[in-house]
């Protein structure tokens, strides 16, 4: 084995000193939304550091399966910044290492995209990975996925979600309210469900009022990315990364589903769920507990019931790893399994999620459908059906 | 003889007599001639070959009973060398100031007779000019016999039931209607596993021990249990506190003949769990009955029932002041607060702590006699709250052992039951206690290495733990149908206001500082105020119970002692003062207080209106001279005053070329210092010793006037890190080093000045360190260059030892 650069090993030294408190009782692993599909996890990756053992540590996959949650960090016994060490072990790597895993490919990727664009394009991105030899998991997802990624460049197409909001502007009563919205980069990228954003929430009667021409929102697990919006700024987004790394930015920012749903509670919209009952799921971004109780709530306000196991089933990882979907994890294919057995599909107010989630599903060949927040939820409206608006079930 | 107009120097007017000790020829490197025709110069010189022999210590027996109370200042071996030759004498009055040019000269030099004898001649010269005060007196405050002792567990009582037998009057306060604590109300405790409740027996009864309402020495006449009593305040000093003791009514009289029907009709459930508001508890038969002031509504159906009008409330609190000699505090420890345990479920109904199932282990013994399982699958939590910055940093001590006995006695009970123990690590350090963990093993518990960060709950309401298991590097997922945190403790609630009211300090964790964790673990930073017990950290029944009798015969000494034997107090001058409290925050045993300033003392010209004064209680301030170091107004005069440590600064230095100059205390680094001294380990002359009573007595100022005087290197020499004898006097001496390093810099002067920590162990590589210290401060390379090979050959390898400790540079 060759012998390690003399700057190499000061950064150890240097990440050593801050683990030295390090206990190893596991509980950084135990609340990974990852842990259950790691070897050993953050913690192991501690010891590998105390240990010296650089070589092994730039080795491990797990380095690159870290969405940058920050778990870790919150239930350290000894105030160790476990996930600010992962990440500085990550900028090791790619400077030092050589490991050769989709996560860390995804990332380079998607990260020299973003020094040049404003934004992540699906294709390209799905054309670059390939390229290197990272042939999608799941062909079916990746082929559909590119299908509404490639649609979007024909003209009628493009237009879909700005026809939708202009639609919503025009038939909007006097009592809607009009919010700044973020609709970061996957959403776009499916022009009918952007569409549908928009429509959902003008059942709401509330108007979205996106900001044109905000770039990526600087994805946590990278996060270099200048921020659109303005320090304290209160934006209202569509999914729990955008969410993370804007409040990393010092954005002030809610899901778009909680003011839907506290405005339906508020003024007592009567809301439409497209199933008697659903699983919930609401990703590892998210601060996990108000996220299940503002599903919770939803469910409340449209009369569906809510099928919960345990807290971290509903929050483990869904199997996208960074970017790209590897396989159906531990945590997502026991989340599926217990919303077949329940008979009932999942809601995740995630749009990766989503996708990664019907994915594991057809790997797993399971047939639970996974919505997307408003594809479940709608404001129900007096028109017994017909109505465009309504999603089909 | 010339030069003995110093006023300070003689005393009655007799000049100062110099006891100049030849040490039968074994300093040959001093001319004792000149030595003598110097000290001549200034003083009676009186020489001697051998002043030890009985020769010699006949004359000096004269000259004690000469009775004029003349100093002696001797001139010879160091003062501890000569304690021990004159001991006797010692005992009869013979008080001696030492100028030690033996071990601090002779010995440690080399054959240049001409500095050498130049030192010893400063040496003796700055001991006869610049005395200290008298050395040491007795302080003699009065000491009650009496002693209240604060808490009724089982360290408490049995402390009082020992202080009480041996002769004093004993006023235990408990403020529970019942004593036994904590301990009488666990089931069982280790390693012992029978139940908490009892006392050591006297003589007077049979058997080894016997529970609390069974033993005599409960009834000694001389032992005053007061229940339901709180202590409101204390005032006094060391030896004579006056204790002010707030007592609520027990409601229930004299008259009460136990029939219980007060209970079946009292509507309140209570505090203590099982009670209703009206109770009674059996392990402490003394008080067969009382009621629970903090739940009771006073519906007064008891009063109606009662049979024999037992029930009396309209009584009220009375208050009493006791005086006492002593303050024992054994108030416990605690399980930690709901609230630190929120993180792992505890609120839910299938979350207890292991004193909970401690207590519901009597039902769960019915159920197994019933051949009924309670629970399929529990799981034991270690270090719930413990070992957590978030938390209790620190370890619980009890936890394991806690936890193991619950576990193999579960196991026992059902065998069916499966019982995994999550934990950090085990901590099964005590005579046998390894045995309860290979019986755990042993019984079927599954031991599993690694903590939850959470306690989670299925829609069923079942507990779900998710955790890493450490060992097998995999994640898992329990569900067990009760989880038992092994909580960790906590000081006993009201211990921060009682510590107050005491005026002791507490450590970082919130129990009772002790003065000493090795030679004083039951005193606490006030003096006449102990502790014992958990008070102090959570500890395991045994070590409560040993703790309990140290803690009795410490309390004895100290009132049955003549008092302390202490050099004198330092005082403060009322014409400097401008009372800010720089002193009283500095004092480590509390002996400072700023008043009011009377009229009728001096005041600072910059002090115009009252204002506030400093005052140092004689009683409690152990000399350290902090405080006089400290004061930013020179306002405070201890024994070694500053014109005498700037006088022997002076002299010591006078004419010496580029000297290194040591302070270093008389405690720790005097030791070391005096051993090499013994030991003939040789450093250069010019390095220059000032000793002092503790190294916080230093200053800025010291230093810089010792580098004004042209040393050209300074070390302050204290006792092993963090163990001071006067607790913050190491700490002190690091600020003022700060600052004369600060100093010394706006002053363009690059001087090394460091601080060191020394014990007696350091005796034999001292020297090495003052000579390596020397050779960098006066940049001698062919002096480093000999060091290292000298090591080299010492260590019989490449030169890499760290030289004298923490001296940090490694020889090379």
């Amino acid at each position: 084995m060759p012998a390690c650069a003399d700057t190499l090993v000061a950064e150890f030294e240097q990440l050593a000193e801050e683990c030295r408190m390090c206990y190893q009782c596991g509980q950084c692993t135990s609340s990974c939304p990852n842990g259950r599909d790691l070897s050993g996890g953050p913690r192991r990756l501690v010891r590998l550091v105390l240990a010296g053992e650089i070589e092994a540590v730039l080795a491990s996959d797990d380095l690159w399966r870290c969405t940058g949650c920050g778990a870790c960090t919150d239930a350290c016994r000894m105030d160790i910044d476990v996930a600010g060490v992962l990440t500085r072990l990550r900028s090791l790597e790619r400077a030092n290492g050589a490991l050769r895993c989709p996560e860390r490919s995804a990332a380079q990727v998607a990260a020299r995209r973003l020094d040049r664009h404003p934004r992540i394009d699906n294709l390209v991105f799905g054309a670059t990975m390939a390229a290197r030899g990272h042939v999608p998991r799941d062909l079916a997802g990746a082929a559909e996925a590119g299908f509404k990624a490639a649609t979007q460049v024909l003209p009628r197409r493009r237009g879909a979600a700005a026809a939708a909001a202009r639609r919503a502007a025009d038939t909007a009563g006097p009592e809607a309210v009009t919010l700044p919205f973020y609709a970061g980069c996957s959403l776009p990228q499916d022009g009918a469900l952007h569409a549908l954003v928009h429509e959902v929430a003008a059942g709401f009667g509330v108007l979205l009022d996106e900001a044109p021409g905000a770039g990526c929102c600087g994805h946590p697990s990278r996060g270099t990315v200048p921020s659109y919006f303005r320090p304290a700024e209160l934006v209202f987004t569509a999914c729990p990364a955008c969410d993370a790394s804007l409040e990393k930015a010092g954005v002030a920012t809610t899901p778009v589903w909680d003011a839907l749903t506290g405005r339906a509670r508020r003024r007592g919209l009567a809301v439409r769920a497209a199933a008697p009952a659903f699983v919930p799921y609401v990703g590892c971004l998210v601060e996990r507990d108000a996220a299940l109780a503002s599903l919770a709530a939803a469910a409340e306000l449209a009369g569906a019931q809510i099928r919960l196991d345990f807290p971290t089933l509903h929050s483990a990882c869904c199997g996208a790893l960074g970017g790209m979907y590897r396989g159906a994890t531990r945590g997502s294919a026991r989340l599926l399994r217990f919303a077949a057995g329940q008979g009932a599909p999942v809601v995740t107010p995630c749009v990766l999620c989503r996708d990664n989630l019907r994915s594991a599903a057809r790997q797993l060949k399971l047939r639970v459908p996974v919505y997307f927040w408003p594809e479940f939820f709608t404001a129900h409206c007096d028109a017994s059906g017909g109505c465009d608006r309504c999603p089909t079930t | 003889m010339s030069g003995l107009g110093d006023a300070g120097t003689a005393r009655n007017g007799v000049p100062p007599a110099v006891i100049l000790c030849e040490c039968a020829g074994t300093m040959k490197n001093i001319d004792f001639d000149r030595l003598e025709a110097a000290a001549g110069e200034y003083t009676e010189v009186l020489r001697g070959r051998h002043w030890c022999s009985r020769e010699g210590k006949a004359r000096l027996l004269e000259l004690m009973e000469a009775g004029d109370g003349r100093r002696l200042v001797f001139a010879g071996c160091s003062a501890d060398f000569a304690a021990r030759r004159f001991q006797k004498l010692r005992a009869r009055g013979l008080h001696l100031e030492i100028a030690d040019i033996r071990e601090g000269c002779s010995w440690v030099h080399g054959d240049d007779v001409a500095t050498v004898t130049d030192k010893a001649i400063a040496l003796v010269e700055a001991a006869v000019r610049y005395p200290a005060a008298v050395a040491d007196e007795l302080a003699h405050g009065h000491r009650r016999s009496e002693v209240l002792v604060i808490g009724g567990g089982v360290a408490g009582t049995q402390a009082a039931a020992e202080i009480a037998q041996m002769g004093h009057r004993v006023e235990l306060v408990e403020r529970r209607p019942f004593l036994g604590g904590r301990a009488a109300r666990i089931g069982s405790v280790f390693p012992t596993n029978d139940c908490g409740q009892c006392l050591p027996t006297s003589d007077q009864q049979a058997g080894v021990r016997k529970c609390f309402h069974r033993n005599q020495v409960i009834d000694h006449p001389e032992l005053h249990i007061w229940r339901r009593t709180t202590v409101e305040a204390v005032k006094g000093r060391p030896g004579d506190f006056e204790v002010a003791l707030r007592r609520l009514p027990n409601i229930v009289t004299e008259a009460c003949v136990d029939c219980g029907a007060c209970e079946t009709v009292c509507p309140v459930e209570g505090s203590e769990p099982g009670k209703r508001a009206i109770f009674t508890e059996y392990y402490d038969g003394r008080v067969v009955r009382t009621v629970d002031l903090e739940t009771c509504t006073f519906c007064g159906a008891c009063v109606e029932e009662c049979p024999v009008d037992a029930l009396d409330f309209g009584q009220s609190p009375v208050r009493e002041t006791v005086r006492v000699g002593a303050i024992l505090t054994a108030v416990g420890c605690e399980p930690a607060p709901p609230d630190l345990l929120a993180y792992l479920g505890y609120g839910h109904d299938r979350v207890m702590t292991q004193v909970e199932l401690a207590e519901l282990m009597d039902e769960w013994e019915d159920e197994a006699a019933l051949g009924l399982l309670p629970a399929r699958h529990v799981v034991m939590v270690q270090c719930a709250g413990s070992r957590d910055r978030k938390r209790l940093p620190y370890c619980s001590r009890l936890c394991c052992m806690i936890a193991l006995k619950h576990a193999i006695r579960l196991r026992q009970l059902f065998p069916q039951m499966k019982v995994t123990l999550c934990y950090l690590e085990m901590r099964t350090a005590g005579v046998g206690y390894e045995n309860w963990f290979l019986a755990a093993r042993r019984a079927g518990v599954e031991f599993l290495r690694g903590t939850p960060p959470e306690v989670q709950f299925d829609a069923e309401g079942r507990p779900v733990i998710e955790l890493e298991d450490v060992t097998a590097a995999r994640t898992m997922v329990l569900r067990p149908d009760v989880v038992v945190l092994s909580a960790g403790l906590v000081p006993a609630a009201g211990t921060r206001e009682l510590a107050e009211t005491l005026g002791i300090a507490l450590d970082e964790d919130g129990f009772v500082e002790i003065l000493d964790r090795k030679h004083r673990a039951t005193e606490t930073s006030g003096e006449g105020v102990f502790v014992c017990g958990s008070a102090a950290g959570p500890k395991a029944l045994i070590e409560v119970t040993t703790e309990a009798s140290a803690v009795a015969s410490e309390i004895h000494n100290f009132l049955s002692s003549a008092g302390r034997r202490r050099t004198p107090a330092s005082t403060v001058d009322a014409a400097a003062c401008v009372g800010c409290d720089t002193c009283m925050t500095a004092c480590p045993f509390g002996a400072i207080t700023l008043v009011g300033r009377p009229h009728d003392v001096p005041r600072p010209a910059e002090v115009k209106d009252a204002g506030k004064l400093a005052v140092i209680d004689g009683q409690v301030c152990r000399a350290c001279g902090i405080c006089a170091a400290v004061c930013p107004e020179l306002a405070i005069t201890h024994n070694l005053s500053d014109e005498a440590l700037f006088g022997r600064l002076a002299t010591l230095m006078k004419g010496v070329e580029r000297p290194v100059v040591g302070f270093y205390c008389t405690e720790c680094a005097g030791a070391a210092l005096t051993l090499s001294g013994q030991h003939r380990d040789r450093y250069p002359e010019s390095v220059r010793l000032v000793e002092l009573p503790c190294i916080g007595r230093v200053s800025a100022l010291h230093v810089v006037e010792a580098v004004r005087l042209g040393a050209v290197g300074v070390f302050l020499a204290g006792c092993a890190d963090g163990r001071c004898h006067y607790r913050s006097g190491d700490a002190s001496a690091a600020e003022q080093r700060r600052l004369a390093g600060e100093l010394l810099a706006d002053a363009g002067l690059d001087v090394p000045v460091e601080q060191w920590h020394l014990c007696a162990v350091d005796r034999t590589s001292v020297a090495r360190r003052l000579r390596l210290f020397h050779a960098r401060a006066t940049g001698d390379t062919a002096e480093l260059a000999a060091l290292e090979r000298e090591l080299a050959a010492l260590t019989g390898s490449e030169p890499t030892a760290c030289v004298g400790g923490e001296g940090r540079a490694r020889v090379r």
